[in-house]
């Protein structure tokens, strides 16, 4: 929080980074007040779940994974920013999630982008994922 | 289940430049991570650091700020990943890179799906061996 008050917003992204990028052998207490229910949530997942090592294992990627995912959105904002053709649209993103995943419809990035037209009129919010699941139900209406 | 993106050279060459004609299409791809990162899931990005030789990636470079920012972490040729890659090399005659990814798709725990980003789809499917991965191809 006390960065806010110093620290330019680029220059406190570099700084998780870096701090990101330390080895995670050096460690601290820290008296963090969590919901109890979340507590018991996440202990018994490690119990009986195997989840992760342990309840501060599983905080700790949690945590890990929100902060990276911070630090990378904040970049692919700033790259918008200074080459907006670079900023992919919602039928962009639904390819790349369906390749990433080897979904069967990334061989049909038309239909794919075809969907992300029709689904984001009505839903400007949607994510890759809806027009995934959308191209799908069309799909399968389709056949 | 986790899922480990491995980039090839011509994916780091994209993403690099704004101005190369995939550069969008690579940059979809790890906006599409950031997001699933952000709802928790699995998901890393990697470059074998053979890869980012043949790319000219410099991590203290100010050319590439804005790969370096994207977290996508280094695995080095190590011992055990130098032997892989150099029996996929007498196997397949690939360069020292694309063994070297081979290797890094071979020894992936068998948990982990895995995913490359690649312009070159054969020696992909060449070095994986028996490994089952998804390839983009750009």
């Amino acid at each position: 929080m006390w960065y806010s008050l110093v620290v330019e917003p680029p220059v406190v992204i570099e700084r998780i980074s870096e701090l990101l990028d330390r080895d995670g052998l050096q460690t601290s207490n820290t008296s963090m007040r969590i919901p109890t229910a979340l507590r018991d949530a996440a202990a018994l997942a490690v119990r009986e779940l195997g989840v992760a090592a342990s309840a501060t294992a599983l905080t700790t990627a949690a945590l890990r994974a929100t902060l990276e995912a911070v630090v990378m959105q904040a970049a692919l904002d700033a790259h918008y920013e200074q080459h907006p053709q670079a900023r992919p649209d919602l039928g962009d993103l639904a390819v790349a999630a369906a390749e990433l995943d080897g979904h069967p419809l990334a061989v049909e990035p038309e239909r794919l982008r075809r969907a992300a037209v029709e689904i984001v009129a009505k839903h400007p919010d949607a994510s890759p994922d809806d027009v995934l699941l959308w191209a799908e139900a069309r799909a399968l209406s389709a056949a | 289940m986790s899922r480990i993106v491995v980039l090839d050279n011509e994916a780091v060459q994209a993403l690099q430049n704004p101005a190369h004609p995939k550069h969008r299409r690579v940059v979809s791809l790890a906006q599409v991570v950031a997001s699933r990162k952000r709802r928790a899931a699995t998901v890393e990005v990697a470059v074998p650091t053979a890869v980012r030789v043949e790319a000219g990636w410099d991590r203290t470079s100010p050319e590439w700020v804005f790969p370096n920012r994207l977290r996508i972490a280094d695995v080095p040729l190590d011992a055990v990943r130098a032997s892989t890659a150099a029996a996929i090399r007498h196997r397949t005659e690939v360069s020292v890179a694309d063994a070297h990814l081979g290797a890094v798709i071979q020894s992936t725990s068998a948990g982990q799906q895995i995913t490359v980003v690649t312009s070159d789809l054969g020696d992909m499917r060449l070095v994986a061996g028996d490994r089952d991965i998804t390839v983009v191809a750009i």
